[in-house]
C-alpha cells in the first residue's frame, strides 16, 4: 500500500504533458527479502538444502559430489567427466530410455555438469510430481549402472564433441589460459585428448562413482514451490538408507604465479577475428579479496556500461561483446578479460585492454564508478534470486565453496564498506598480467606482427 | 489469482496438482494506439519493463539487409535526455540488467530491475521512443560493432549458424523470409543516417509498438506512469505490412555446403508450417515435442542412441529465434544436428522418414500425448517464471494478436488437441516435398 500511495503521488505532481528531461527520482532501495533457507544433515552426512519459491509450480534440485573434472586426470583423463556424463544412461534398475521417458512423464529434465570442482546432477520437474522426481535422483546418483553399451556411446560421443569445441574459437582460448595460468595444478585440465577417452572402461567408472558419489561428499539444494515438510520426507526416503564411505583427502596442491608475461598464439588459418584472452592467477573463493575482486571486474568489464566496453566497443568500435570474468574456485581461481576483433585490430585493441587494467591498477575509481558498481553487484543479486534455477545455483554456491552461511544476508553490508581504495588494492594484486598470459586465437600468419611488441610468442598449433 | 494467493500463503501454499496458473492481466491502448500490458506478481522483488516494436528483419528494406539489428544498436546511441551509453549506465546502475534484441517481426527493448525503479525504466524507454538522437559518428562506430557481431557470431564459428541463416534462404522464395537475416557486411557498411532516422520515423511510433511491465508492481500505480512517460508521444502513419506469404514448397530441397571451420559435419532440416491460428498448429507443436522436444523423443532415441549417427540432436518451432508464439509470418519447425564423420546427411534423412512414415501411418502413443502435453506445460511454466519471461510473451500476444489474455488459454488449446490430429499432421506437413535440408561438411584439410 505504501508504494501505491508513493507512486500515485510523482504521478500528480507532476505535470502529466511535456517530456521530462532527468530521470525520475529512484524510490526508497527495497530491502531484498532472502531466502528462508532451511538446513539439515542426514545421518549418513548428507547436506540437505530447502529453500521455497514459488515462482511457477515446480520444483528445482540440485545435487553436489564435490569431484571436480580433474580428479585423477594424470592417471585416467576423462573419468570424472564421463562418470558424470554416464550417471543419466541408466541405473541398475532403469534402462536409459525408461529414465528419459520417466522424466518427460513429469515434465522434467536432468542434467549433469562436471567443473572444475564438483560434479552437479540438475534436476526439475512440476511440483506435482515431486516424488517421482526424488525417486529418479535418488536412483541416478544411487544406482548407476554404466553398462558396457552406453559407455561406449558416450566415449565415442565425448570424443566428437571435443572436435567440435575445439572448432569453435572461445573454447580453444579458455583452454589454453586454463593451461597458461594453472600449469600442472589440476585446474589446468579442461578435457581429455579424444584418443584418450577410449582407454576409460565402465570398471573405472564404477569405482570412480563408488568412491566419490557418497553422501558424506554431498549436498542437495531443494527451491521451489513445495511443501517443505513433505519434500523432505521425499529426500530422505530415496537418500536416507544411502551408506556413508570414507573420503579420499582432497588433493591440496597449489598453483604457482607464472614469472613474467607470455602469449600463446593459437593458429587457426581462416579466422577473421582474433579471440583475445588475458588472465592472470587470482584467489580461492573463500578469499577475504572476494568482494574488492569482483566490484574491480564489474568495473573493469564485467557491466555492460564498464571501462572495457566504453574503450574498445563504444568508442573504438572494435569489438562487439568484451568482458572480464572472475572464476574463483575451491583452492584458486583466475580473471580474465576477453574480446573478439577483427585482425586489423589485434595489436591495439591488446594495447587497450592491458592499458585499462594498468589503469585500474595505477589509479583509483571514482566515487561514482564504485557506487554504481554497488548498486548493479546488489540488484543482479536480487534478480537470479528471481528463478528457481538461479537461486539454487546461488545457495548451492556457498556449500560447494564453504563460504559463510550468511553469505547472501551479509552481501550489501560488505559491498557498502568496499572504498576506492580497496579496488585499487585488488586491481593491483589481481589485474596482474605482467606475470599472467595472453591467449590469442587467430590467423598467425596475418596478424603475428601486431603481437610481438607484448612480449614473448609461443605458436601453438591448433 | 493464484499467483496472489501463493504471495500471501507462501509458507503454507499447499500444490495444486496439475491445475495451470493464471498470469494476471490488465490491457489496454493509449489514445496514441500504443498497447499497454500490466502483469502484477510477488515472487521476487523485481520487474521487468519491455518494448516491443512491431518491425523485425523479415521486413526490413531490400538492399538493406542486417538493417533491422543495425538500427536496433542505434537506439542505445542516445536521444533527447539521455545521452549514447547512458542508458546502460542509468539502468546498471539502478540494479538492473537490460538489452535488446531484433527478430522475425518485432525488436525488443528490455529491462530488468528491483521494482522500485519502474519508474526510472519507463522514463528511459519514453525517451527513445519519442526522440532518437543519431549521429554520422554514431553511426560509424556501431556499424563497426555490428560487424564484429556479425563475425563473432556468424564468419569466424564453425557451421555459421547455417540451421537458421541457411535454412531460412533456402527454405522460402519470397525476399522477405529468404534474405540474409544478421545481414551482409556490405550492406551494413552501406547505411545511411537518413536511413536510419527515416526507419525510426516510419515504425517506432507508440501506434506500432506493444509496452509490457511484468512483476512486483502496482497496476494502477503503473498505469498512471505509463500515462504521464508515454501518453503525450504522437502517433504516426506506419505503412501496410507487404506480402510476406510464402508459396507452397512441391519440391523436397537438398544443398551440400563446405565448412572451413568446422572439424565435424552437421546436418539441418527445416519443414514448412501451418499457419499459427490454423487448427493444424497446436497439434504441430505436440508432434515437435513428441520428435525431438528432449532425449526420450523419437528423433533423438533412433539417430543418437539406437542407429548412433548423430552425436546431438535439436530442434523446434522458430528454432534459435524465438518460441511457438512470438513471431507473425510464415515459420519452419528446424532440426539441427550433428553426426559422426563417416556417416551422412542421406542416412539421417532416411532415418527421419521412417520415423515420420510410423507416425504417419500408426499415429503416437497415447502415452507420448499425454506425456508430450506434460512437457509443453512444463516448458511453459520456465518461460513464466521470470518477469522478463512473462513480459516477452505478454508483449508479442499483445502486438501480434491484440490479445494478451492469450497468455492463460494456451495450455487449454494444448489440452484440446487428439491422436487423430497428431496423425493427420505428421501427414500433411512431414512430407520430403515440404522440407529443406542441408548437409554441412568439414572442407578437407592437408594432414596436420
Amino acid at each position: 500500500m505504501r508504494r501505491f500511495a508513493h507512486a500515485l503521488l510523482l504521478a500528480l505532481c507532476v505535470p502529466a504533458f511535456g517530456e521530462q528531461k532527468t530521470p525520475p527520482p529512484p524510490s526508497p532501495p527495497r530491502p531484498i527479502p532472502w531466502p528462508a533457507v532451511t538446513e539439515k544433515k542426514l545421518d549418513n552426512g548428507l547436506t540437505v538444502v530447502m529453500a521455497p519459491l514459488a515462482s511457477v509450480p515446480k520444483i528445482t534440485t540440485e545435487l553436489t559430489f564435490l569431484a571436480g573434472r580433474g580428479t585423477e586426470y594424470r592417471t585416467h583423463p576423462g573419468v570424472a567427466q564421463l562418470a558424470g556424463r554416464v550417471l543419466t544412461e541408466g541405473t541398475n534398475g532403469r534402462t536409459s530410455r525408461q529414465l528419459k521417458e520417466e522424466l518427460r512423464a513429469i515434465g522434467g529434465s536432468m542434467s549433469v555438469s562436471v567443473d572444475d570442482d564438483a560434479t552437479t546432477i540438475t534436476a526439475s520437474a512440476l511440483s506435482e510430481f515431486s516424488p517421482q522426481l526424488f525417486d529418479l535422483l535418488g536412483d541416478v546418483a544411487r544406482h548407476p549402472a554404466y553398462a558396457k553399451s552406453e559407455v561406449a556411446l558416450a566415449r565415442s560421443n565425448f570424443a566428437s564433441e571435443i572436435e567440435e569445441e575445439r572448432s569453435t574459437p572461445d573454447f580453444v582460448a579458455e583452454e589454453q589460459l586454463d593451461k597458461a595460468i594453472f600449469g600442472r595444478h589440476p585446474y589446468a585440465f579442461v578435457v581429455p585428448e579424444p584418443t584418450e577417452i577410449e582407454k576409460v572402461t565402465p570398471e573405472q567408472l564404477k569405482a570412480f562413482a563408488g568412491a566419490r558419489y557418497v553422501p558424506n561428499n554431498a549436498h542437495l539444494i531443494i527451491v521451489g514451490d513445495f511443501d517443505p515438510a513433505a519434500v523432505y520426507d521425499q529426500a530422505q526416503k530415496a537418500f536416507g538408507s544411502w551408506e556413508r564411505r570414507p573420503l579420499a583427502a582432497e588433493a591440496t596442491s597449489l598453483p604457482t604465479r607464472r614469472d613474467k608475461r607470455q602469449i600463446y598464439f593459437v593458429d587457426r588459418p581462416s579466422s577473421v577475428q582474433s579471440t583475445i584472452a588475458i588472465g592472470a592467477l587470482a584467489m580461492p573463493r573463500q578469499s577475504p579479496d572476494y568482494m574488492s575482486l569482483r566490484t574491480a571486474h564489474m568495473i573493469y568489464g564485467g557491466a555492460f556500461y564498464s571501462r572495457l566496453t566504453l574503450n574498445i566497443r563504444e568508442a573504438k568500435g572494435y569489438t562487439y561483446s568484451p568482458y572480464s570474468q572472475v572464476n574463483l574456485r575451491r583452492r584458486s581461481g583466475s580473471f580474465s578479460a576477453n574480446a573478439a576483433v577483427r585482425n586489423e585490430v589485434t595489436g591495439p585493441t591488446i594495447l587497450e585492454m592491458l592499458y585499462e587494467l594498468d589503469r585500474m591498477r595505477v589509479a583509483p575509481v571514482t566515487k561514482e564508478e564504485l557506487d554504481a558498481a554497488k548498486t548493479y553487484s546488489i540488484g543482479g543479486l536480487s534478480l537470479e534470486l528471481e528463478s528457481q534455477a538461479g537461486m539454487a545455483s546461488r545457495i548451492n554456491s556457498i556449500y560447494t565453496y564453504d563460504l559463510a552461511r550468511d553469505f547472501l544476508q551479509m552481501f550489501q553490508t560488505r559491498l557498502d564498506a568496499l572504498t576506492p581504495d580497496d579496488i585499487q588494492k585488488a586491481a593491483a594484486k589481481y589485474f596482474d598480467t605482467y606475470r599472467g598470459a595472453i591467449v590469442v586465437v587467430g590467423d598467425y600468419g596475418q596478424v603475428k606482427d601486431q603481437i610481438a611488441p607484448f612480449g614473448d610468442v609461443v605458436v601453438v598449433k591448433h | 489469482m493464484r499467483l496472489r494467493m501463493l504471495l500471501f500463503c507462501a509458507a503454507v501454499s499447499a500444490v495444486a496438482i496439475g491445475k495451470p496458473i493464471t498470469v494476471p492481466v490488465v490491457y489496454y491502448r493509449l489514445p496514441n494506439g500504443l498497447k499497454v500490458v500490466i502483469s502484477e506478481s510477488h515472487a521476487a522483488p523485481t520487474v521487468t519493463v519491455a518494448v516491443y516494436y512491431g518491425v523485425g528483419f523479415r521486413v526490413e528494406p531490400k538492399g538493406r539487409t542486417g538493417f533491422a539489428h543495425l538500427f536496433e544498436h542505434m537506439m542505445f546511441q542516445g536521444s533527447a535526455n539521455v545521452k549514447k551509453m547512458e542508458h546502460a549506465k542509468i539502468v546498471e546502475s539502478n540494479g538492473g540488467n537490460l538489452n535488446g534484441s531484433t527478430r522475425l517481426d518485432f525488436t525488443n527493448y528490455y529491462e530488468t530491475l528491483p521494482s522500485d525503479r519502474v519508474e526510472t525504466a519507463l522514463w528511459l524507454e519514453s525517451d527513445r521512443m519519442r526522440s532518437l538522437d543519431v549521429s554520422e559518428e554514431n553511426l560509424k562506430n556501431q556499424k563497426n560493432v555490428v560487424s564484429e557481431e556479425v563475425r563473432v557470431n556468424v564468419l569466424n564459428q564453425p557451421y555459421a549458424l547455417f540451421e537458421w541463416l541457411d535454412i531460412w534462404q533456402n527454405a522460402n522464395q519470397n525476399w522477405f523470409n529468404a534474405h540474409n537475416f544478421y545481414g551482409d557486411l556490405r550492406d551494413i557498411e552501406a547505411a545511411k543516417l537518413d536511413e536510419v532516422r527515416q526507419f525510426f520515423k516510419t515504425y517506432y511510433a507508440p501506434n506500432n509498438a506493444a509496452l509490457a511491465i511484468a512483476g512486483d508492481v502496482n497496476p494502477d500505480a503503473v498505469r498512471a506512469m505509463v500515462e504521464k512517460y508515454f501518453g503525450d508521444i504522437p502517433l504516426q502513419s506506419v505503412p501496410e505490412r507487404p506480402d510476406v506469404s510464402e508459396p507452397q514448397q512441391t519440391k523436397e530441397i537438398r544443398l551440400k555446403q563446405t565448412d572451413k571451420l568446422a572439424s565435424v559435419p552437421a546436418l539441418a532440416l527445416g519443414y514448412h508450417l501451418p499457419d499459427q491460428n490454423s487448427a493444424d498448429y497446436a497439434p504441430m507443436v505436440l508432434l515437435d515435442l513428441i520428435l525431438q522436444g528432449d532425449e526420450s523423443s523419437r528423433f533423438y532415441q533412433r539417430l543418437v542412441k539406437e542407429k548412433a549417427i548423430s552425436i546431438d540432436w535439436s530442434g523446434g518451432i522458430n528454432f534459435e529465434l524465438g518460441n511457438e508464439f512470438d513471431y507473425d509470418g510464415p515459420m519452419l519447425l528446424v532440426s539441427r544436428t550433428t553426426y559422426k564423420p563417416g556417416h551422412s546427411g542421406d542416412e539421417i534423412l532416411k532415418e527421419v522418414d521412417a520415423i515420420v512414415l510410423q507416425v504417419q501411418q500408426q499415429g503416437v502413443t497415447k502415452k507420448e500425448l499425454t506425456d508430450a502435453k506434460v512437457r509443453f506445460r512444463s516448458n511453459f511454466y520456465d518461460q513464466l517464471e521470470s518477469t522478463m519471461g512473462k513480459a516477452h510473451l505478454l508483449a508479442t500476444f499483445a502486438l501480434f494478436h491484440d490479445d494478451p489474455a492469450q497468455i492463460n488459454k494456451v495450455l487449454d488449446t494444448i489440452d484440446a488437441v487428439t491422436l487423430d490430429q497428431l496423425q493427420s499432421v505428421a501427414r500433411k506437413y512431414l512430407v520430403p516435398e515440404n522440407r529443406t535440408a542441408i548437409d554441412r561438411v568439414p572442407e578437407k584439410k592437408e594432414a596436420k
